[in-house]
């Protein structure tokens, strides 16, 4: 028997087995799959529309389908497996043996959230490789049919598709880490969820929070404003779709801003969930 | 050397939602439990027995009061690192299977990758579930869910075991197996909290025991000192002729007592007979 007592200093590796099983539950759950059978779904379904666009049209088309698979049932399953992956171990009660053991509730919740991030990404992965061969066997057998409008070489900036996949991944990385912080005081996984489905429709129209804060006149509401566009992330910014979806990339430093941008809403969100759940009695 | 466990005047208080009441669950608790011991943490019902426990792990925070682990508070979760826990009607990650859930657990308890599946076999085999240990815990009945229960509050090797209902749900013969294997972790140097309803048991195997009623603490002591029954006493005497006995019952009928066959509990004869139908576990 030991007689000092030790001290237990912050871990990232057991952030990285926590993370690692909050992964491993969330493949194994059905959800992942029937989401990203969805996604590769819809996907698949652009091609019913391939005899009413020609040429690169219909690689946007498909590409925009693909985009828009990838944005939707990804924020959907950013809402839904974060809620249920966290607050799960409380209602299920699992979160009483695992926090009896000497961790951090910091160290839980930053695993809980890169558990769920890996996942999403995960899914953008698979719809990203799906979304890529699609285009890229759509436009080898267009090529193939009007080579004189392929002169220059392949039309698709397949780099692009894939940077598009990673801006997404960001974009949902501040999604996870706001269910994170709902979790971590609901008092049920349903209120996390609907929390998280509002703020995300908020932070795609935040923009205009942004404008009316800029050009009201009111000192009040240019304050209320004011305080919305900096305590909720604006998803607008990562719609990019437009702008990579064929023949054309983002500046590198774009990529550089909105990471910088997702990173410190993520810092800020999952520090103010790690204080919540400080003070969280289970 | 400090105690296992040092709790002075804890008070516990849940707000009552919807009105500025309060529900007191632990009242002015006061226990000191020593080392290498098995200690008995007995009440009714809503005693505040677990409530305690939960303070004691960090899962609740006192509203007064101070809980000590090894002389750290319990707080600090540095107090944790030598202290396994049994929950009350254990619920674990269903989708692991039982070896899946003692290697994370094991991981998050700083046990070294090297030796961690020895360690594994050796917790499975101890607890009965050997043949088990590939199976989803989802499947498993809730004298299993027990027994993986035991093993991952076993997986790093503590100090101090804190065990809430450990055989609820356990049939006779798997609660005795559990007494057994308590019996044997006093016997390794370790201290033991055991909260139970299984009276018979508590008394086969703690040294001490408290009980504790509406928050508070009734009586606390040694087995011996607290079921000491003063005024009455027991002789056993086996093979006694026919004459012997007619003798010892004139003299206990002289001196105001009475001979009577010795009972065995219902519990004593349900062992018997299934330890002599059945293989052990």
């Amino acid at each position: 028997m030991s007689t000092t007592n030790e001290r237990l200093h912050w871990s990232f590796l057991r952030v990285r087995v926590i993370a690692g099983n909050t992964f491993r539950e969330a493949v194994r759950m059905k959800l992942f799959l029937a989401m990203t059978i969805l996604a590769i779904g819809t996907l698949a379904s652009s091609f019913l529309f391939q005899e009413f666009n020609f040429g690169s049209s219909e690689l946007k088309f498909i590409a925009d389908f693909g985009f828009g698979g990838m944005t939707v049932f990804g924020s959907a399953l950013a809402v839904i497996v974060t809620a249920q992956l966290f607050y799960g171990e409380i209602e299920h009660r699992t979160a009483l043996t695992l926090l009896a053991k000497p961790i951090y509730r910091s160290e839980f919740v930053l695993g809980k959230f890169l558990g769920a991030w890996a996942t999403v990404a995960c899914f953008l992965g698979m719809v990203t490789i799906c979304l890529v061969f699609a285009l890229w066997g759509r436009e080898t057998s267009i090529m193939a049919e009007y080579p004189d409008q392929f002169e220059s070489g392949r039309s698709v900036h397949y780099v692009a598709v894939i940077g598009f996949s990673a801006i997404q991944a960001l974009r949902i990385g501040i999604l996870c880490s706001i269910v994170v912080l709902f979790s971590t005081y609901a008092s049920s996984s349903l209120f996390a969820m609907v929390m998280g489905v509002l703020i995300w429709i908020v932070g795609q129209l935040q923009h205009i929070a942004t404008e009316a804060w800029t050009a009201g006149d009111s000192w009040l509401l240019k304050g209320v404003y004011a305080v919305a566009s900096f305590a909720l992330p604006n998803f607008h910014l990562f719609d990019v779709g437009d702008q990579l979806a064929l023949g054309e990339n983002l500046p590198g430093a774009i990529y550089g801003k909105l990471g910088l941008y997702a990173l410190l809403y993520v810092s800020f969100y999952l520090a103010v969930a790690g204080a919540s759940f400080n003070r969280r009695e289970l | 050397m400090t105690p296992a466990i040092a709790i002075k005047d804890l008070i516990k208080d849940f707000r009552i939602p919807g009105s500025d009441a309060r529900l007191r669950a632990v009242d002015g608790l006061n226990l000191t439990i020593e080392r290498e011991a098995i200690y008995g943490l007995l009440g009714p019902n809503g005693s505040g027995k677990s409530t305690t426990i939960k303070v004691l792990l960090g899962l609740l925070k006192a509203s007064a009061g101070n809980c000590e682990l090894f002389g750290t508070s319990s707080e600090n979760a540095s107090a944790r690192i030598r202290v396994g826990y049994l929950p009350e009607a254990p619920y674990f990650q269903r989708f692991l299977t039982g070896r899946e859930l003692l290697e994370y657990f094991g991981c998050l308890s700083g046990l070294k990758r090297a030796g961690a599946n020895d360690r594994i076999d050796e917790l499975l085999e101890r607890v009965g579930l050997e043949d088990a240990g590939d199976r989803r815990v989802g499947s498993y009945s809730k004298g299993m869910l027990q027994r993986i229960g035991l093993a991952q509050a076993l997986i790093a090797d503590p100090d101090l075991l804190i065990l809430d209902e450990p055989t609820a749900g356990v049939d006779p013969i798997g609660a005795a197996d559990i007494a057994s294997l308590i019996t044997g972790l006093k016997a390794e140097g370790k201290t033991v909290l055991l909260c139970s309803h299984l009276l018979s048991q508590v008394e086969a195997i703690c040294d001490r025991v408290a009980i504790m009623s509406r928050g508070r603490l009734l009586c606390e002591g040694t087995v011996a000192s607290l079921t000491e029954n003063t005024g009455k006493d027991s002789i056993r005497v086996d093979g006694l002729s026919k004459d012997g006995r007619e003798a010892v019952e004139t003299l206990a009928n002289e001196q105001g007592g009475t001979v009577s066959a010795p009972s065995r509990s219902l519990e004593d004869l349900f062992l018997e007979l299934a330890r002599n139908t059945e293989d052990p576990l």
